[in-house]
Protein backbone atom coordinates (compact mmCIF):
# COMPACT_ATOMS: atom_id res chain seq x y z
CA UNK A 1 0.00 0.00 0.00
CA UNK A 2 3.06 2.13 0.90
CA UNK A 3 4.81 1.48 -2.37
CA UNK A 4 1.63 2.18 -4.01
CA UNK A 5 1.56 5.78 -2.32
CA UNK A 6 5.15 6.43 -3.12
CA UNK A 7 5.05 4.95 -6.91
CA UNK A 8 1.42 7.97 -7.07
CA UNK A 9 3.27 10.64 -5.05
CA UNK A 10 6.31 10.44 -7.90
CA UNK A 11 3.88 10.32 -10.86
CA UNK A 12 2.21 13.53 -9.40
CA UNK A 13 5.41 15.12 -8.96
CA UNK A 14 6.57 14.28 -12.40
CA UNK A 15 3.77 14.96 -13.99
CA UNK A 16 3.05 18.42 -12.23
CA UNK A 17 7.15 19.08 -13.11
CA UNK A 18 6.37 18.00 -16.78
CA UNK A 19 3.14 20.52 -17.16
CA UNK A 20 4.95 23.42 -15.98
CA UNK A 21 7.38 23.11 -18.69
CA UNK A 22 4.44 22.83 -21.11
CA UNK A 23 4.56 26.18 -23.29
CA UNK A 24 1.65 28.15 -22.51
CA UNK A 25 -0.59 29.24 -25.85
CA UNK A 26 -3.12 31.93 -26.84
CA UNK A 27 -6.19 31.58 -25.10
CA UNK A 28 -8.33 32.72 -27.84
CA UNK A 29 -8.53 33.86 -31.80
CA UNK A 30 -10.13 36.71 -31.43
CA UNK A 31 -7.22 38.77 -31.78
CA UNK A 32 -6.59 41.50 -33.94
CA UNK A 33 -3.42 43.15 -35.56
CA UNK A 34 -2.50 46.13 -36.42
CA UNK A 35 -0.43 45.38 -39.87
CA UNK A 36 1.85 47.75 -41.51
CA UNK A 37 3.44 46.75 -44.82
CA UNK A 38 6.18 49.07 -46.33
CA UNK A 39 7.44 47.93 -49.56
CA UNK A 40 10.52 50.32 -51.44
CA UNK A 41 10.89 48.63 -55.16
CA UNK A 42 13.70 51.06 -55.76
CA UNK A 43 15.51 49.62 -52.61
CA UNK A 44 13.94 46.38 -53.09
CA UNK A 45 13.14 46.44 -48.98
CA UNK A 46 10.43 45.50 -47.43
CA UNK A 47 9.83 45.81 -44.26
CA UNK A 48 6.49 43.94 -42.40
CA UNK A 49 4.87 44.83 -38.69
CA UNK A 50 2.31 42.70 -36.99
CA UNK A 51 1.15 43.87 -34.09
CA UNK A 52 -1.19 42.12 -31.48
CA UNK A 53 -3.65 44.94 -29.92
CA UNK A 54 -4.42 43.16 -26.92
CA UNK A 55 -0.20 44.04 -26.79
CA UNK A 56 -0.34 47.15 -27.90
CA UNK A 57 -3.55 47.73 -25.39
CA UNK A 58 -1.82 46.56 -22.36
CA UNK A 59 1.62 48.33 -23.06
CA UNK A 60 -0.16 52.22 -23.63
CA UNK A 61 -1.73 52.80 -20.35
CA UNK A 62 2.40 51.60 -18.54
CA UNK A 63 4.02 54.60 -20.64
CA UNK A 64 4.62 57.81 -18.85
CA UNK A 65 7.29 59.79 -20.88
CA UNK A 66 6.84 63.56 -21.62
CA UNK A 67 2.70 64.24 -22.90
CA UNK A 68 2.20 60.50 -22.68
CA UNK A 69 0.82 59.73 -19.33
CA UNK A 70 -1.60 56.57 -19.13
CA UNK A 71 -2.50 56.34 -22.22
CA UNK A 72 -3.21 59.66 -22.63
CA UNK A 73 -1.78 62.49 -24.78
CA UNK A 74 -1.41 66.32 -23.19
CA UNK A 75 -2.26 68.66 -26.02
CA UNK A 76 -0.89 72.26 -24.96
CA UNK A 77 -3.38 74.87 -25.87
CA UNK A 78 -1.62 76.60 -28.80
CA UNK A 79 -1.25 72.88 -30.44
CA UNK A 80 -5.06 73.30 -30.26
CA UNK A 81 -5.37 76.81 -31.40
CA UNK A 82 -8.45 77.54 -28.94
CA UNK A 83 -10.29 74.97 -31.18
CA UNK A 84 -13.32 73.16 -29.91
CA UNK A 85 -12.24 69.91 -31.17
CA UNK A 86 -15.37 67.90 -29.08
CA UNK A 87 -17.50 69.94 -30.57
CA UNK A 88 -16.69 69.90 -34.03
CA UNK A 89 -15.92 66.23 -33.96
CA UNK A 90 -19.47 66.27 -32.50
CA UNK A 91 -21.14 68.57 -35.70
CA UNK A 92 -19.09 65.92 -37.84
CA UNK A 93 -20.81 62.76 -36.04
CA UNK A 94 -23.96 64.08 -36.64
CA UNK A 95 -23.79 65.36 -39.79
CA UNK A 96 -24.79 63.27 -42.83
CA UNK A 97 -21.87 61.69 -45.15
CA UNK A 98 -20.85 64.70 -46.89
CA UNK A 99 -17.54 66.02 -48.60
CA UNK A 100 -16.40 68.46 -46.19
CA UNK A 101 -13.29 70.07 -47.53
CA UNK A 102 -12.35 69.70 -50.95
CA UNK A 103 -9.08 71.71 -52.90
CA UNK A 104 -8.16 71.59 -55.99
CA UNK A 105 -4.15 72.63 -56.63
CA UNK A 106 -2.21 72.27 -59.91
CA UNK A 107 -0.09 69.93 -58.23
CA UNK A 108 -2.27 68.71 -55.63
CA UNK A 109 -5.83 67.53 -55.33
CA UNK A 110 -7.26 67.41 -51.12
CA UNK A 111 -10.35 65.92 -50.21
CA UNK A 112 -11.68 65.37 -46.67
CA UNK A 113 -15.57 63.45 -46.21
CA UNK A 114 -17.43 61.01 -43.98
CA UNK A 115 -18.43 58.20 -45.51
CA UNK A 116 -20.24 55.09 -43.85
CA UNK A 117 -19.00 56.13 -40.05
CA UNK A 118 -15.14 56.80 -41.49
CA UNK A 119 -13.56 60.22 -41.76
CA UNK A 120 -12.03 59.85 -45.07
CA UNK A 121 -8.97 61.52 -46.12
CA UNK A 122 -7.86 61.39 -49.68
CA UNK A 123 -4.52 63.60 -50.76
CA UNK A 124 -2.92 63.38 -54.40
CA UNK A 125 -0.17 64.86 -55.23
CA UNK A 126 1.27 65.28 -58.63
CA UNK A 127 4.49 66.81 -58.38
CA UNK A 128 7.77 64.97 -59.34
CA UNK A 129 7.56 63.48 -55.94
CA UNK A 130 3.98 62.22 -57.25
CA UNK A 131 1.81 60.38 -54.78
CA UNK A 132 -1.87 59.04 -53.58
CA UNK A 133 -2.29 58.73 -50.01
CA UNK A 134 -5.88 57.56 -48.55
CA UNK A 135 -6.32 57.88 -44.68
CA UNK A 136 -10.10 56.51 -43.34
CA UNK A 137 -10.18 56.26 -39.71
CA UNK A 138 -13.65 55.01 -38.04
CA UNK A 139 -15.52 57.67 -36.90
CA UNK A 140 -15.77 55.35 -33.57
CA UNK A 141 -12.33 56.10 -32.91
CA UNK A 142 -11.76 59.36 -33.78
CA UNK A 143 -14.90 59.29 -30.89
CA UNK A 144 -12.56 58.03 -28.45
CA UNK A 145 -9.91 59.41 -29.08
CA UNK A 146 -11.33 62.58 -27.95
CA UNK A 147 -13.62 60.99 -24.82
CA UNK A 148 -11.77 61.90 -22.22
CA UNK A 149 -13.40 64.49 -19.50
CA UNK A 150 -10.23 67.26 -20.55
CA UNK A 151 -10.09 69.31 -23.73
CA UNK A 152 -6.51 69.25 -24.20
CA UNK A 153 -6.18 65.51 -23.87
CA UNK A 154 -6.26 62.54 -26.58
CA UNK A 155 -7.03 59.59 -25.25
CA UNK A 156 -4.74 57.10 -27.78
CA UNK A 157 -5.46 54.06 -25.40
CA UNK A 158 -9.55 54.76 -25.89
CA UNK A 159 -8.53 54.90 -29.42
CA UNK A 160 -6.96 51.64 -29.59
CA UNK A 161 -9.81 50.24 -27.29
CA UNK A 162 -12.40 51.38 -30.38
CA UNK A 163 -9.75 50.06 -33.17
CA UNK A 164 -9.88 46.73 -31.97
CA UNK A 165 -13.42 46.62 -31.58
CA UNK A 166 -14.11 47.87 -34.74
CA UNK A 167 -14.41 45.91 -37.67
CA UNK A 168 -10.83 44.80 -40.57
CA UNK A 169 -10.24 48.22 -41.57
CA UNK A 170 -7.63 49.77 -44.15
CA UNK A 171 -6.06 52.92 -42.35
CA UNK A 172 -3.54 53.97 -44.45
CA UNK A 173 -1.88 53.76 -47.81
CA UNK A 174 1.03 55.79 -49.21
CA UNK A 175 1.58 54.65 -52.87
CA UNK A 176 4.05 56.43 -55.28
CA UNK A 177 6.05 55.36 -58.34
CA UNK A 178 8.35 53.41 -55.91
CA UNK A 179 7.07 53.35 -52.50
CA UNK A 180 3.72 51.42 -50.87
CA UNK A 181 2.79 51.95 -47.71
CA UNK A 182 -0.08 50.25 -46.36
CA UNK A 183 -1.90 50.29 -42.64
CA UNK A 184 -4.75 47.84 -41.79
CA UNK A 185 -6.12 46.21 -39.05
CA UNK A 186 -7.98 42.60 -38.97
CA UNK A 187 -7.94 39.21 -37.07
CA UNK A 188 -5.25 37.40 -39.27
CA UNK A 189 -2.09 37.03 -37.60
CA UNK A 190 0.21 36.06 -40.33
CA UNK A 191 -1.11 37.57 -43.84
CA UNK A 192 1.07 37.23 -47.05
CA UNK A 193 4.04 39.54 -47.40
CA UNK B 1 15.75 -4.33 -0.11
CA UNK B 2 12.64 -2.54 0.09
CA UNK B 3 14.06 0.34 2.15
CA UNK B 4 16.67 0.91 -0.86
CA UNK B 5 14.02 0.70 -3.37
CA UNK B 6 12.28 3.37 -1.28
CA UNK B 7 15.38 5.55 -1.48
CA UNK B 8 15.89 4.81 -5.44
CA UNK B 9 12.17 5.66 -5.97
CA UNK B 10 13.18 8.84 -3.42
CA UNK B 11 16.16 9.75 -5.61
CA UNK B 12 14.72 9.12 -9.12
CA UNK B 13 11.85 11.68 -8.03
CA UNK B 14 14.42 13.91 -6.72
CA UNK B 15 16.18 14.12 -9.77
CA UNK B 16 13.16 14.15 -12.07
CA UNK B 17 11.50 16.62 -10.29
CA UNK B 18 14.92 18.85 -10.34
CA UNK B 19 15.14 18.20 -14.40
CA UNK B 20 11.86 19.33 -14.31
CA UNK B 21 12.28 22.39 -12.52
CA UNK B 22 15.46 23.33 -14.58
CA UNK B 23 13.62 22.78 -17.95
CA UNK B 24 10.32 24.66 -16.64
CA UNK B 25 10.67 27.49 -18.54
CA UNK B 26 11.98 25.81 -21.73
CA UNK B 27 15.47 26.23 -23.50
CA UNK B 28 17.51 29.02 -24.89
CA UNK B 29 18.66 27.58 -28.69
CA UNK B 30 21.48 29.29 -30.73
CA UNK B 31 21.94 28.36 -33.81
CA UNK B 32 24.96 30.34 -36.07
CA UNK B 33 26.43 29.32 -39.41
CA UNK B 34 29.20 31.39 -41.15
CA UNK B 35 29.08 31.06 -44.92
CA UNK B 36 32.53 31.62 -44.92
CA UNK B 37 35.00 29.34 -46.95
CA UNK B 38 36.24 28.47 -43.31
CA UNK B 39 32.21 27.49 -42.46
CA UNK B 40 31.25 27.26 -38.69
CA UNK B 41 28.12 26.15 -36.96
CA UNK B 42 27.46 26.97 -33.55
CA UNK B 43 24.93 25.59 -31.38
CA UNK B 44 23.87 26.07 -27.82
CA UNK B 45 20.64 24.59 -26.45
CA UNK B 46 20.76 25.46 -22.43
CA UNK B 47 17.95 25.87 -20.06
CA UNK B 48 16.20 28.67 -19.98
CA UNK B 49 16.06 28.82 -16.19
CA UNK B 50 19.81 29.07 -15.83
CA UNK B 51 20.05 32.58 -17.24
CA UNK B 52 18.34 34.52 -14.44
CA UNK B 53 20.30 32.11 -12.20
CA UNK B 54 23.59 33.44 -13.79
CA UNK B 55 22.17 36.61 -13.46
CA UNK B 56 21.75 36.59 -9.88
CA UNK B 57 25.32 35.82 -9.69
CA UNK B 58 26.50 38.93 -11.70
CA UNK B 59 27.77 41.41 -8.85
CA UNK B 60 24.90 44.25 -8.57
CA UNK B 61 27.35 47.05 -8.70
CA UNK B 62 28.29 45.52 -12.42
CA UNK B 63 24.49 46.61 -13.26
CA UNK B 64 23.57 48.88 -10.51
CA UNK B 65 23.35 51.82 -13.85
CA UNK B 66 21.64 49.30 -15.99
CA UNK B 67 19.65 48.37 -13.23
CA UNK B 68 18.61 51.68 -12.52
CA UNK B 69 17.51 52.75 -16.44
CA UNK B 70 15.76 49.65 -16.60
CA UNK B 71 13.51 49.50 -13.71
CA UNK B 72 11.35 52.70 -14.38
CA UNK B 73 10.57 50.80 -17.75
CA UNK B 74 9.75 47.81 -15.71
CA UNK B 75 5.93 48.13 -15.47
CA UNK B 76 5.84 48.60 -19.73
CA UNK B 77 8.36 45.81 -19.84
CA UNK B 78 6.07 43.70 -17.61
CA UNK B 79 3.17 44.58 -19.47
CA UNK B 80 4.85 43.67 -22.76
CA UNK B 81 6.04 40.39 -22.37
CA UNK B 82 2.46 39.57 -20.34
CA UNK B 83 0.67 40.52 -23.29
CA UNK B 84 3.09 38.93 -25.74
CA UNK B 85 2.97 35.51 -23.69
CA UNK B 86 -0.90 35.67 -23.75
CA UNK B 87 -0.45 36.86 -27.63
CA UNK B 88 -1.38 33.92 -30.51
CA UNK B 89 1.83 32.86 -32.37
CA UNK B 90 2.53 35.64 -34.82
CA UNK B 91 5.65 37.27 -36.61
CA UNK B 92 6.05 40.72 -34.90
CA UNK B 93 8.41 41.58 -37.57
CA UNK B 94 9.68 40.74 -41.12
CA UNK B 95 12.22 43.03 -42.44
CA UNK B 96 13.86 42.24 -46.38
CA UNK B 97 16.18 43.89 -48.32
CA UNK B 98 19.20 42.60 -50.65
CA UNK B 99 21.13 39.78 -49.23
CA UNK B 100 19.41 39.96 -45.79
CA UNK B 101 16.31 38.49 -44.08
CA UNK B 102 15.05 39.65 -40.25
CA UNK B 103 12.01 37.58 -38.86
CA UNK B 104 11.56 38.44 -35.53
CA UNK B 105 8.34 36.27 -34.29
CA UNK B 106 6.61 35.23 -31.06
CA UNK B 107 6.13 30.79 -31.26
CA UNK B 108 4.55 28.78 -28.88
CA UNK B 109 6.13 30.74 -25.64
CA UNK B 110 9.01 31.92 -27.17
CA UNK B 111 10.56 34.89 -28.92
CA UNK B 112 12.72 33.63 -32.13
CA UNK B 113 14.60 36.12 -33.94
CA UNK B 114 16.00 34.67 -37.32
CA UNK B 115 18.62 36.61 -39.53
CA UNK B 116 19.71 35.55 -42.77
CA UNK B 117 22.26 37.24 -44.34
CA UNK B 118 25.86 36.86 -47.29
CA UNK B 119 28.01 35.98 -44.44
CA UNK B 120 25.78 34.34 -41.70
CA UNK B 121 22.48 32.46 -40.64
CA UNK B 122 21.61 33.16 -36.82
CA UNK B 123 18.90 31.78 -35.12
CA UNK B 124 18.02 32.76 -31.42
CA UNK B 125 15.02 31.24 -29.62
CA UNK B 126 14.14 32.49 -25.61
CA UNK B 127 11.40 31.58 -23.75
CA UNK B 128 9.02 34.85 -22.75
CA UNK B 129 9.35 33.47 -19.11
CA UNK B 130 12.97 33.11 -19.31
CA UNK B 131 13.20 37.04 -20.32
CA UNK B 132 10.43 38.36 -17.80
CA UNK B 133 13.07 36.87 -14.92
CA UNK B 134 16.07 37.35 -16.27
CA UNK B 135 14.79 41.42 -16.73
CA UNK B 136 13.26 41.06 -13.53
CA UNK B 137 16.48 39.73 -11.82
CA UNK B 138 18.85 42.50 -13.77
CA UNK B 139 16.14 45.16 -12.95
CA UNK B 140 16.32 44.22 -9.00
CA UNK B 141 20.07 44.44 -8.96
CA UNK B 142 20.25 47.88 -8.35
CA UNK B 143 18.00 47.52 -5.36
CA UNK B 144 20.71 45.35 -3.78
CA UNK B 145 23.34 47.79 -5.26
CA UNK B 146 21.07 50.26 -3.04
CA UNK B 147 21.23 47.60 -0.13
CA UNK B 148 25.16 47.61 -0.06
CA UNK B 149 25.47 50.89 -0.13
CA UNK B 150 23.66 51.89 2.56
CA UNK B 151 20.81 53.35 0.56
CA UNK B 152 23.29 56.81 0.05
CA UNK B 153 23.01 56.97 -3.54
CA UNK B 154 20.51 59.04 -5.30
Amino acid sequence: MRKTASILAVMILTGATAASSIPTFGAGNTERYLHVRVQDSKEGESVAVNLPLSIAEKVLPTVNKGKLQGGVVHIDNAEMNDIDIKALLEAIRTSPDNEFVTVKQKDQDVRVAKSNGNIIIHVVQRDKDAQKVDVTVPMKVVDALFSTAKNDEVDVAAALRALSDAGDSLLVTVESATEHVKIWVDSNGNPAQ
Amino acid sequence: MVLLGKIALGMFGTVVAGVGLICSEGFIEVNVVTKQPDQHHVVVIAPAMLVPIAAHFIPPDKLDHGARELKQYMPTVRAALEGLDDADDVTLVEVTEPGQHVVVKKEGGSVIVNVVDRDETVYVSTPIRAIESTVEQVANASDHAHDQDGGDYQ
